[in-house]
């Protein structure tokens, strides 16, 4: 891991705080999980999460250092990102005092998209520029999961990284993620979303356990060789295997739906209401092919979609 | 690929995974040096880890062949005693391999009336249970560890060949093919499983009796085959198995046992009819065993073996055939029982 946070995500185009001394910093949003479960390292069995990158949305959080000791952060509520952007000052052995810490973020709340670890994560960026500082992602996965007892790997970018999101760490860094499409869907009427730190983690069988394995072999090759084919087939094989312990309602007719449309599989956020139905953004044929899931996820009274590419 | 691979602590973990091997650009072979060794070291971590084996404990194990051999590896890295019960299947190398790494072995030299070798291999092992308190029996036929530990078998295969169409595999306890192919239908639900066994095995429903070829087919059925897995089911004889393992190490340098040389035979002839589907076909151990039996032609004069034997298989529409010398059932996923 040697790509430092500044080169992992672009920086922003514009500041919104017109002072010199302002650091800023934008993160996308993500879509859940392409593949989700416990994965042997070192000798042991960690839970892990692969997550699909969603730039429909995104967080950007601005820092002016002042010199009162301590961060205040603008909406007061996300106290999570200004506990971030403390942990970071610390980390960086107080370099300013305290900061002001603006927060602006169109993500939805509480869905599976990574609202919360978009705020953190982006405090510890907008942190990192006002101080000309730079840390490692796996130093800034620690701090974010110091500041939200877990962590997507939001701080990675565009890569297919699988993420130990209860310790901020990185397992394998699969590579450069392929540009794919993505029709989303909320899985729960009405998107009422999910307190994701409520949920307990699954417990998985001891031949669920082994059946990550493979899952993480075949997704090794499908990012080596950018094949969203079977890239689909992981989404698809993880979502069957965490059915049990978060249920996607209707499941069923949403694998069928997706056969039907040519998509490569489907994907699912498992703390929170979303998942979505993966197309190869370089395929010719995925615009016809999404146009048609709309209509056959319609058909099975999914009220919400929505489409991006992973790729802005 | 790089040539700084990482050290490998023992031997068992840098050779329980097989080698793959491209043989056409759709056929692919996994050539274990002692597969046995993958399931032998995996129900043993597991076993430890539920507690079921500490210091003390005496490992007994009912084996004739290559699991007995992994097994024996695995507890003399790691300290246990083992108990071999064997029958004369056991050769005489074989014998001093085991007892050179520390295990006893014990030979039954007669069959039971009733389920054979195989049968009178567990009466004795029942007695070893009460003569040794603190014991540990890893019963690869039942055990769902055996299977279960398939998963990195089928982690590799999906790394470097992707999604195969076919998986062929010999079946004697049912850990390799059964659970090798069960974590890669997550991925490839479609994958059609050919399950190689021999005539008078009692595994797919045919009558047991004595069998020639051996380290595939069964006496009795164990619980660790799920019929409900296999779309082919393919009865070969000893003729075709060590034709075909001699014509592996001659045309392909593959210098492997006669379980290979049948699951290489069938899953050949599966890709020459599917030229288009990805095939892969494990191979489970290597030729040394056998030196002296198939790899030597005086040895299949004896047998009257010393031929090709079928070219083609047989379709049947039934375990008991009619058929010749290698025949093939249409399985269909079914159970034992619908079979038949």
């Amino acid at each position: 891991m040697t790509e430092d946070l500044a080169v992992a995500v672009p920086a922003p185009a514009t500041v919104t705080v017109t002072d010199a001394r302002a650091g800023s910093f934008r993160v996308d949003a993500h879509h859940g999980e392409i593949l989700q479960g416990v994965f042997a390292t070192g000798g042991r069995l960690r839970r892990g999460l692969v997550t699909l990158p969603c730039p429909l949305y995104s967080t950007r959080a601005t820092f002016l250092p002042t010199e009162k000791t301590g961060t205040t952060v603008r909406p007061a509520w996300r106290s999570k990102a200004r506990r971030a952007a403390d942990l970071t000052l610390a980390r960086l052995g107080h370099p300013v005092p305290g900061g002001l810490l603006d927060i602006t973020s169109d993500i939805p709340l509480c869905r599976g998209f990574g609202s919360s670890t978009a705020d953190v994560t982006s405090a510890i960026g907008a942190v990192l520029a006002a101080t000309g500082r730079r840390l490692p992602p796996a130093e800034v996965g620690a701090l974010a999961v110091e500041a939200e007892t877990a962590s997507d790997s939001l701080m990675y970018g565009g890569r297919a990284v699988v993420f130990a999101h209860r310790e901020g760490e990185p397992i394998e860094d699969l590579g450069e993620l392929m540009p794919l499409a993505v029709l989303g869907f909320g899985t729960s009427p009405g998107g009422r979303g999910v307190d994701t730190l409520e949920l307990t983690p699954a417990r998985y069988t001891s031949w669920e356990i082994e059946a990550f394995r493979p899952l993480r072999g075949l997704l090794r090759r499908a990012v080596r060789d950018g094949d969203a084919g079977l890239l689909g087939r992981v989404a698809t094989a993880s979502t069957l295997l965490n059915q049990r312990h978060l249920p996607v309602p209707g499941l069923d007719d949403v694998l069928a739906a997706a056969r039907a449309a040519g998509s490569v599989g489907v994907q699912v956020a498992h703390s929170g209401d979303v998942a979505g139905l993966l197309f190869d953004a370089r395929d010719p044929e995925t615009p016809a092919r999404l146009e048609f899931a709309a209509t056959r996820l319609a058909a099975l009274d999914v009220t919400e979609t929505w489409q991006f590419e992973t790729e802005r | 690929m790089t040539l700084a691979a990482p050290v490998s602590r023992s031997v068992v973990e840098a050779t329980e995974l097989p080698r793959i091997i491209r043989i056409r650009p759709n056929f692919h072979v996994a050539a274990f040096g002692l597969m046995k060794l993958l399931p032998a070291r995996f129900m043993l971590d597991r076993a430890e880890e539920r507690g079921e084996v500490g210091p003390g404990t005496t490992v007994l194990e009912t084996s004739s062949g290559t699991f007995g051999l992994g097994l024996a590896m695995v507890c003399r890295l790691r300290g246990y005693p083992l108990t071999i019960v064997g029958d004369p299947a056991i050769d005489e190398p074989l014998r001093r391999r085991l007892e050179h790494l520390g295990a006893r072995v014990e030979i039954c030299p007669e069959p039971s009336p009733v389920g054979g070798y195989q049968r009178a291999r567990l009466d004795r092992l029942e007695e070893l249970r009460t003569e040794y308190p603190n014991h540990w029996v890893p019963g690869q036929y039942s055990n769902p560890d055996n299977p279960r530990s398939y998963a990195l078998v089928a982690e590799q295969l999906a790394e470097t060949i992707g999604v195969p169409d076919c998986l062929v595999g010999a079946v004697g306890s049912g850990g390799s093919t059964s659970g090798t192919s069960s974590f890669l239908r997550m991925l490839v639900p479609e994958l059609t499983l050919i399950g190689v066994d021999t005539q008078r095995s009692a595994i797919f429903g045919q009558p047991d009796g004595p069998r020639v070829l051996r380290g595939l087919g069964n006496s009795l059925v164990p619980p660790n085959v799920d019929h409900a897995g296999y779309d082919q089911v393919h009865w070969i004889g000893a003729a075709e198995a060590f034709a075909a393992t001699r014509d592996l190490y001659a045309r392909h340098c593959l210098f492997m046992g006669p379980t290979s040389g049948a699951s290489f035979k069938v899953a050949d002839w599966f890709s020459r009819r599917n030229p288009d589907a990805t095939v892969v076909a494990l191979l489970p151990d290597e030729g040394y065993r056998y030196q002296d039996t198939v790899y030597s032609d005086d040895w299949l004069r004896a047998q009257g073996l010393a031929h090709a034997g079928a070219a083609e298989p047989d379709e049947v529409v039934a375990p008991t055939g009619p058929g010749g010398s290698w025949t093939w059932l249409n399985w269909g996923r079914r159970s034992l029982a619908d079979a038949s």
